[in-house]
């Protein structure tokens, strides 16, 4: 297996999949003569052209309509938000005609549209540049939510995303994940939605992280591994579908089990997450499930701030340590 | 009044029940949500929890029988009721149950104040048949006031296993008992021994995890300018102490004696031991001879080294003195094995081992579990006496004071002397006082007379 | 071919091309022929219509091919730097001689513009009975434009429309019983019960909706039409939105990106004149939708459109420049609703007057006029009003006899299969 950088994995991914097939065209804000925001559309233009590598104006409500359409009569648009916090001006096409467009129409009209740019917080970028959105996207049926937390798992996501999948899916990358290098599939290589990955196996708590929050939720396992707690730390992959089974599966063997996540704790995926388990892993729990979000709070500018909002690491340990009654 | 006691309906398609279990005895004190039985209907193994407070006056179905919903299986009542009447009617098998009978057990459904004030109005009636499923179909909150916090898993785990999670310590939060508290727990609530064993043995266990905690803290003054309280995480050990001891002192009827005893002899007894120890690059300390001694005295009335266990009394085979350790952060109680067998110089050493290791904090939980009896010593402080709170299951507990130089009368002279106090703290539900005075004797006996020890 | 004033991206050139000696420079704004008796006409509508090319249209009102030159009074708007606005209208030029070959194309206009009257009158009742829920947008007043419409566009285009979706639908070849069983909740409906009133669907007439967000089908059409552009498919897709709608970003954004990449697709402003309850001088800044089309780099066109006739010529004018890789145009339809905005809107901020005034402009009276000049007599027209009459009732009867909605569909029409 090669090894990629995430940022590269999505950029063969796209690159792959529009070799593939015609009908993919990328279209966002400076994805074509600047690169990339982010560069993860580099070299993309050179290969593929303006046709199907379109810079679009910074009009995000426009060009997101546009690729609805687009997908509505047959096209596979791939449309780059430069970050998911500019999608709150798209947040109509994607929610009133995306995600409902095939359920009003009767079942007629599928929406094979991906949307994807990097999610959540970055270094002192402050309120409105911060958001982790996953939970506010995984809201609504009609959306796919897929978060990978691996180049690997980055690059056969995606693929899935553009080749197979007939609905509007919200890929969201890790803005901070972009250097990650990690061993990637092949051209081939697709991975389905709605199947977790065990990171780490362990037997005395299920963790469950996805993006960014995947690594907070492994180190931490490391660093209680040394006091004897072992955890099982499972990253969903993608938030819809959901795979609860196995979550359930895992909590029932390790019968206690902590949520990490960076979108807000108010309603979020962590919560809903909580809900499945207690419904359906009742008897199995030895304590109460906890979640480790981002603080209810605007995201401060100042860096010791900051980094009190997002979960951490050692929020992380404390999680772990409640739910088998240890101490630190 | 006395009553009969159906089987109840315990899953809507009950059609009958195997009584698994009993949990009671003939004799025993029932409080209304007591486990009573364990049933097996046809989807799993109930509990059986009484509807009624009193005492459980007559076992009426065998273990292992299998019964239709309603069969009378139990007489409850008060002490002295009689109960021919009712057992007679019991063995009347297929007669149907009279309506009164089924009025009182509609009474059990009542409120506990209710049905012992208005025995009378619960004969009114009703629908009994109705009544009773209903009251038995909401097994998980019938707890009410008796409420045992449990994690589901536990809650589970119980039942499966048969356990009464009453009588297991909660080691979680607020007393919740969580799978910990469970683990190595045998089958069966009967088997008490194992139960304590395991229920003490993972609260040690647990204290000794603690020993690497690390305090938190932070300074500040409130809004008001007020300065806050300076705030620490309390450690695991000191949350295990906390719970434990406060256990011990809730549930645990304490009783105290005192005795002062002439510690003249001993003091000679000690000043001859050292002389040949020294040689062998050891000392005795006083507390190591009234650790032997208690130990001997142990022996001698092997009822004090005991401890109470619901329904069971456990006389312990082994003397294993817990000794109480003051460590920074608090207090560990290693066991010396056998004190009863060991030699003085032996029972120094031991407790100087681990009084060393306590405070390097690296006792094993094996070195901290299954005391029998415990000496905890403040002489050194200059108390003269003290009342120690007992560690349980342990029945009791000796506080040792200083010793100190008193004027005393002897042969009718003040004379000088010694004497050192010393207090002894009981479990009144196995150690009675009587029985306490006698033992205490005893160990006075021994230290004033230190050659004693040998016979 | 008419002259017009041509607009393109580059906006920042000041002169503005025009041929035919129409010189839109300054000249005076034309206002819509809202108010019965025309304020002005065009100063600038030197550039009349030459003689439309005559009736070898087909009959057909849905399958017309945009080929007959524009007969209508069509306005154009470009606005260039420096030029504040410019509106032309082009005036009907239509004679009884000339509608005389044009017989049974307006017959079926009528025919079709009269199914539209019709089922609306009996969606009213219907939601009057209980039988219909939730929000119901009349298009009564407004059967030209939709009529109109159609005729100039191909089968395989695309047409969007916003929320008062029905009279579209059907003029785009909907069946008056798939509509009527998707008013009723069925399953037969045309959205399968689950889309109601504002969101009707028909894929093989390639309505690709009906959309209750104020504006936000506007970008989908920019998508559709990037789509025929990207796989020069020789599709032009027509988008229709309210005045109302101008005001929303989805609106410029979609204009933006469409003048930008001049893409083949119509933007239809259906102008009633009041975004639900509000004048629309209360809530625009300009008194033409279509001078905002300039903006956007492309022509903007005012068409009246109460006349289906105009609306067709208009539109089959600008579907072929878009279709032949002219790029974008913004049209609006000078119209009028005369119900409510909704069925529950008692219109109370306008005159008795105003809808007397207007509805002597009712686009069935204005057809029966130019039918009457192409030789149709009455008795003609009952026949088909009485054919009409027996399509819609059986259309009632259709939607109540049908099977209730599913929920099975409900189930499995939230994500597509993946096999799609």
């Amino acid at each position: 297996m090669a090894v990629q950088t995430y940022r590269d994995a999505l950029r063969d991914a796209m690159y792959e999949e529009m070799e593939r097939d015609e009908r993919v065209f990328l279209m966002g804000e400076e994805v074509g003569h600047y690169q990339g925001a982010y560069k993860v559309s580099q070299g993309l233009l050179e290969r593929f052209g303006e046709r199907r590598v379109v810079d679009a104006p910074i009009a995000e409500g426009g060009f997101a309509g546009v690729g609805i359409g687009a997908a509505m009569v047959g096209l596979k648009p791939i449309i780059e938000f430069m970050t998911w916090n500019f999608s709150f001006v798209a947040f109509d096409q994607i929610v009133s005609n995306a995600s409902k467009i095939f359920q009003m129409s009767g079942g007629a009209i599928p929406v094979p549209v991906v949307f994807r740019g990097p999610n959540g917080a970055a270094r002192q970028v402050a309120a409105q540049h911060s958001h982790s959105v996953d939970g506010l996207y995984a809201h609504f049926p009609g959306l796919q939510v897929v978060i990978p937390s691996t180049p690997a798992d980055a690059k056969g996501l995606l693929k899935t995303a553009i080749r197979d999948e007939p609905n509007p899916v919200i890929f969201l990358e890790g803005e901070t994940l972009y250097g990650l290098k990690g061993e990637v599939g092949g051209a081939d290589d697709l991975i389905p939605f709605g199947k977790a990955r065990i990171g780490r196996e362990g037997s005395d708590v299920t963790v469950i992280a996805w993006g960014r929050c995947y690594y907070e939720a492994l180190s931490a396992a490391e660093a209680v591994a040394e006091r004897g707690i072992e955890c099982e730390v499972i990253d969903p992959r993608t938030l819809r579908p959901l795979d609860i089974d196995a979550l359930v599966t895992s909590v029932e063997k390790t019968h206690r089990c902590v949520i990490v996540h960076e979108h807000l704790p108010y309603g979020g995926v962590g919560a809903e997450i909580v809900d499945q388990i207690q419904r359906f892993a009742f008897d199995a729990l030895d304590a109460p499930i906890i979640r480790v979000g981002s603080r209810d709070l605007p995201m401060p500018y100042a860096s010791n701030l900051e980094s009190l909002v997002l979960p951490t690491v050692e929020r992380v340990v404390e999680a772990i340590e409640a739910v088998t009654y240890a101490e630190s | 009044m006395a009553k009969l006691i159906g089987l109840p309906k315990l899953s809507p398609t009950m059609d009958e029940g195997t009584l698994v279990r009993w949990t009671k005895a003939e004799g025993d004190a029932v409080d209304i949500d007591d486990l009573l039985a364990e049933v097996e209907t046809d989807k799993a193994t109930m509990e059986f929890r009484s509807f009624d407070k009193g005492t459980l006056l007559k076992i009426l179905a065998d273990e292992g029988a299998t019964l239709a919903p309603d069969a009378p299986v139990a007489i409850i009542g008060a002490k002295g009721d009689d109960i021919d009447a009712l057992v007679a009617k019991a063995k009347g098998g297929s007669a149907p149950a009279p309506d009164s009978e089924k009025g009182t057990e509609k009474s059990n459904g009542a409120s506990e104040g209710k049905a012992k004030s208005e025995p009378a109005a619960a004969k009114g009636g009703g629908e009994p048949a109705k009544d009773k499923q209903e009251a038995t179909s909401d097994e998980d909150d019938s707890a009410e006031d008796s409420r045992v916090l449990a994690s589901p898993l536990v809650r589970k785990l119980a039942r499966e296993r048969g356990l009464d999670l009453r009588s297991v310590d909660g080691s979680g939060p607020g007393g919740r008992v969580i799978k910990r508290d469970l683990d190595g727990q045998a089958e069966g609530a009967s088997d008490g021994a194992a139960k304590q064993g395991e229920s003490s043995s993972s609260s040690a266990g647990k204290a000794s995890t603690s020993q690497g905690a690390s305090a938190t803290s932070s300074a500040g003054v409130d809004a008001s300018g007020l300065a806050l309280p300076r705030v620490e995480k309390a450690s695991q050990m000191r949350k295990v102490i906390a719970r434990r001891l406060t256990e011990s002192k809730q549930q645990v009827p304490h009783f105290y004696l005192s005795v002062d005893i002439d510690a003249e002899p001993l003091v000679r007894f000690r000043e001859q031991l050292n002389a040949e120890a020294s040689k062998a690059g050891g000392k005795v300390s006083f507390n190591d001879l009234v650790v032997k001694a208690a130990a001997i005295a142990l022996r001698r009335m092997p009822k004090v080294n005991a401890s109470f266990a619901g329904d069971e009394l456990h006389f312990h085979q082994r003397i294993d003195i817990s000794v109480a350790v003051a460590v920074p952060d608090g207090l560990v109680t290693p066991v010396v094995r056998d004190a009863d067998r060991l030699g003085t110089l032996d029972i120094s050493k031991k407790i100087k081992e681990l009084a060393e290791k306590a405070r390097d904090k690296k006792l094993k939980p094996e070195e901290m579990q299954n005391g029998t009896f415990s000496v905890s010593n403040l002489g050194m402080y200059g108390i003269q006496n003290f009342q120690a709170v007992i560690n349980p299951p342990e029945g009791g507990i000796l506080a040792v004071g200083a010793l100190r130089d008193e004027a005393v009368i002897k042969d009718g002279r003040v004379v000088p002397g010694k004497r050192m106090g010393l207090t002894l703290s009981c479990d009144h539900r196995i150690v009675d006082g009587a029985l306490a005075a006698e033992w205490l004797s005893v160990l006075r006996g021994l230290l004033e007379a230190p050659l004693t020890m040998l016979l | 071919m008419v002259e017009r004033a041509q607009t393109n991206a580059a906006k920042r050139a000041p002169a503005r091309k025009t041929s035919g000696g129409s010189k839109a420079a300054g000249s005076a704004r034309v206002l819509g022929a809202s108010a019965g008796k025309k304020s002005t006409k065009g100063k600038g509508d030197k550039a009349q219509a030459k003689a439309p090319d005559a009736a070898s249209a087909k009959p057909s009102d849905a399958q017309r091919k945009p080929k007959e030159a524009a007969e209508a009074k069509a306005t154009k708007r470009s606005k260039g730097a420096g030029e504040p606005s410019a509106a032309k209208r082009k005036k009907a030029t239509g004679s009884r001689g000339k509608l005389a070959g044009r017989r049974d194309e307006l017959l079926g206009y009528f025919r079709k513009m009269y199914e539209i009257r019709r089922f609306e009158e009996e969606s009213a009742r219907g939601y009057a009975q209980g039988k219909i829920g939730g929000f119901l947008h009349l298009y009564i007043g407004q059967e030209a434009v939709g009529v109109g419409i159609s005729a100039a566009l191909e089968q395989e285009d695309y047409l969007f429309q916003s929320y008062r979706d029905h009279g579209v639908a059907l003029a785009r070849g909907m069946s008056a019983n798939a509509a009527m069983a998707e008013l009723y909740g069925k399953d037969t409906g045309c959205s399968r019960g689950l889309g109601g009133s504002m969101h009707f669907f028909d894929v093989a007439n390639n309505f690709l909706g009906g959309y209750g967000i104020v504006g936000g089908q506007i970008p989908l059409a920019a998508g559709t039409a990037f789509k025929s552009k990207y796989t020069q498919d020789g599709r032009v897709t027509v988008c229709l939105f309210g005045d109302g709608a101008t005001n929303i970003a989805g609106f410029h954004e979609a204009l933006s990106l469409a003048g930008l990449w001049k893409l083949p697709v119509i933007f239809v402003c259906e102008n009633n004149e009041y975004s639900m309850g509000t004048p629309m001088h209360r809530t625009s800044p300009v008194k033409d939708i279509a001078d905002k089309g300039p903006g956007y780099g492309m022509e903007g066109v005012i068409c009246e459109g109460h006349d289906v006739l105009q609306v067709k010529a208009c539109m089959a004018e600008v579907v072929e420049r878009a279709r032949t890789g002219g790029g974008p145009t913004l049209v609006e339809m000078k119209t009028y609703r005369f119900r409510g905005h909704s069925i529950s809107d008692p219109a109370k901020y306008r005159t008795d007057e105003e809808v007397k005034t207007r509805k002597a402009q009712d686009p069935l009276v204005v057809c029966r006029k130019h039918l009457a000049a192409a030789g149709v007599s009455d008795e003609e027209l009952a026949a088909i009003e009485e054919e009409i009459e027996a399509v819609v009732q059986a259309a009632v009867a259709f939607a109540e006899d049908s099977e209730p909605a599913k929920v099975e569909v409900m189930e499995n029409a939230v994500y597509a299969p993946l096999e799609a």
